[in-house]
């Protein structure tokens, strides 16, 4: 078996915190991934959702983006923005929000509007339902490139709430749970429940402490062993490479 | 024909210049672009546009310089690149810009669609999309508001109310009973909180076929104005069942759209000298190179 790609471990640790019967709102890209290797894997019974009115999808062919109509292959329902986003989000019954992000700060808020490149500022895709995802969840899981300029001290602009300003989800009257968990290709880090900061959960194999903090752009808790994120096990690569993303769509 | 059946270009004849136009389409899926081509040809200028997220057929009306206000929850062409035109005119500050989220514009239509004047929404709290809302274009159009029996803390937005709206349906009768397959975004409620509906159907059926499967309706007769039949009429976005996404014609569309000295290159080739969709369809690859995008009905892609 080839080498094990950084994004391989990636979707290994954001599908091992998946739990089975879970209902989750996957994003576009890892997150479907993800989703699908954990449903694949340990938690069959899980329902995901797609924002645009799709549960419980089974696609044989890896899909473009969320609108392509191989994602909706085998799902168990089709509905609306008003079904998934309104009578589940907002009805308060999504278990975990998983998205993908230009930044996220240090309170988990999330960026995927805007950026500022040598002064120039650049737009993208907005928001679509990752406001109302990162709003309304239980927990979000953010999956992403770890890169100092993508993990700032604050976001350039803040499209979708974490813990803003380190205040507690009831202070800022927000219904879903916020940030769980910001899973890049070096490490897994979660949030310090009385500072609502990002603090490290485990390092992937063969990367330093000292490797994260120089490509982390705001200050991270860090334990005094920091463990190690578990490699995709043998089952899991397979699923990955044959099934679930075989062309490289999205682990490259 | 008979029933409420009109071209593209009667339609569009009717659409004033300053209308506000909703659009049914989702990134690469079920575009209007038969509409979009339209009001690009008869030149409608200083319109509002709404959609939840746009695609390339609000991208192509930001980049043919028609859009006065934008009004959108977000904006892609998937893994084929972002909305190039309308980031670039957002950077430029060339148009009324208003950046919702998918759930906050589905809640304003249908609050539209109900008849409400304001409905609340748990989302946007403590965003700076909320910030500038509140601030910017959208003033007046935003309020925080305390639920008078709970006490809990709602942002309470207006109803949306589009003068025209457009969706792409697979199937419809000639009186306006329509079918939508696979999920439908934001659909039901955007076509029903506007004043007048236009349905473009891929196909059209006898109202017999629709009478044996009533519960496939999604919008009645009664609520639609007028019906454009025009089979790929979504080239080159995706309709479930019908046909796939063109992904060469999406390269190419992005080659042309991430460049503001492009674009007019494509608009005039693709859609001023091609005079109508069937120019179009030729121009884009024509009957041989439509029918390998063709979906296998047992998949829908």
């Amino acid at each position: 078996m080839s080498e094990i790609r950084a994004t391989e471990i990636m979707v290994a640790a954001g599908a091992r915190e998946l739990k089975d019967s879970e209902t989750v709102v996957v994003g576009i890209g890892l997150p479907q991934v993800a989703c699908f290797l954990a449903k694949s894997t340990h938690a069959p019974n899980l329902t995901p959702l797609l924002e645009i009115g799709v549960a419980n999808m089974r696609p044989m062919h890896t899909p473009v983006g969320l609108a392509d109509s191989r994602i909706f292959y085998r799902a168990t329902c089709w509905s609306g923005f008003l079904d998934v986003m309104g009578m589940n989000l907002h009805r308060g019954v999504v278990d975990t929000g998983f998205l993908g992000a230009l930044e996220v700060d240090r309170y988990g808020n999330i960026n995927t509007t805007l950026s500022k490149e040598e002064g120039r500022l650049r737009y993208f895709n907005g928001s679509a339902g990752g406001n109302d995802v990162a709003s309304l969840a239980k927990r979000v899981i953010v999956i992403m490139r770890h890169e100092k300029r993508k993990l700032p001290a604050a976001v350039t602009h803040l499209t979708s709430p974490g813990f803003v300003g380190g205040k507690s989800r009831e202070e800022l009257a927000l219904r879903g749970g916020g940030p769980h968990r910001i899973i890049t290709d070096k490490a897994v880090i979660g949030f310090d429940e009385a500072s609502h900061s990002a603090a490290l959960v485990s390092l992937h194999p063969g990367v330093t402490l000292e490797d994260v903090l120089a490509n982390t752009g705001f200050p991270l808790q860090v334990p005094d062993k920091p463990a190690t994120t578990p490699l995709p096990t043998a089952e899991e690569l397979r699923l990955l490479r044959e099934e679930i993303d075989p062309n490289g769509v999205y682990l490259g | 024909m008979a029933g409420k059946i009109k071209t593209a270009a009667e339609v569009v004849g009717s659409i004033p210049d300053g209308a506000h136009i909703a659009l049914g389409g989702f990134a690469i899926a079920r575009n209007v672009i038969v509409i979009a081509h339209e009001l690009i040809r008869q030149n409608r200028r200083n319109l509002t546009v709404s959609q939840g997220v746009a695609g390339l057929d609000t991208d192509l009306l930001v980049g043919a310089g028609l859009v006065k206000r934008l009004i959108i929850g977000g904006g892609s062409l998937d893994r084929f690149g972002p909305v190039h035109c309308i980031n670039r005119a957002r950077e430029t500050g060339s148009l009324a810009f208003e950046d919702w989220t998918s759930l906050s514009l589905c809640f304003r239509y249908l609050a539209g669609a109900l008849g409400l004047s304001f409905i609340p929404i748990k989302s946007l709290l403590a965003s700076e999309i909320l910030d500038r809302l509140e601030t910017g274009g959208a003033k007046g159009e935003v309020a925080r508001m305390t639920c008078p029996f709970t006490g809990e803390s709602y942002v309470a937005m207006t109803a949306l109310t589009p003068d025209v709206s457009f969706v792409h349906v697979q199937v419809a009768d000639q009186e306006g009973n329509c079918r939508i397959d696979g999920p439908r975004w934001e659909n039901e409620e955007q076509a029903k909180a506007a004043r007048r509906l236009i349905v473009i159907a891929e196909e059209i059926v006898p109202t017999a076929a629709i009478q044996e499967q009533p519960e496939r309706t999604i919008i009645p007769a009664h609520r639609v104005e007028a019906v454009i039949h025009q089979p790929f009429g979504a080239h080159p976005t995706a309709v479930f069942g019908r046909y796939d996404y063109d992904a060469a014609h999406l390269k190419l569309y992005v080659e042309h759209s991430k460049r503001a000295d492009r674009i007019g290159d494509y608009i005039r080739s693709y859609i001023l000298e091609t005079g109508d969709h069937a120019g179009y369809l030729e121009k884009a690859g024509g009957a041989a190179h439509l029918d390998r995008l063709k979906a296998d009905p047992a998949r829908g892609y």
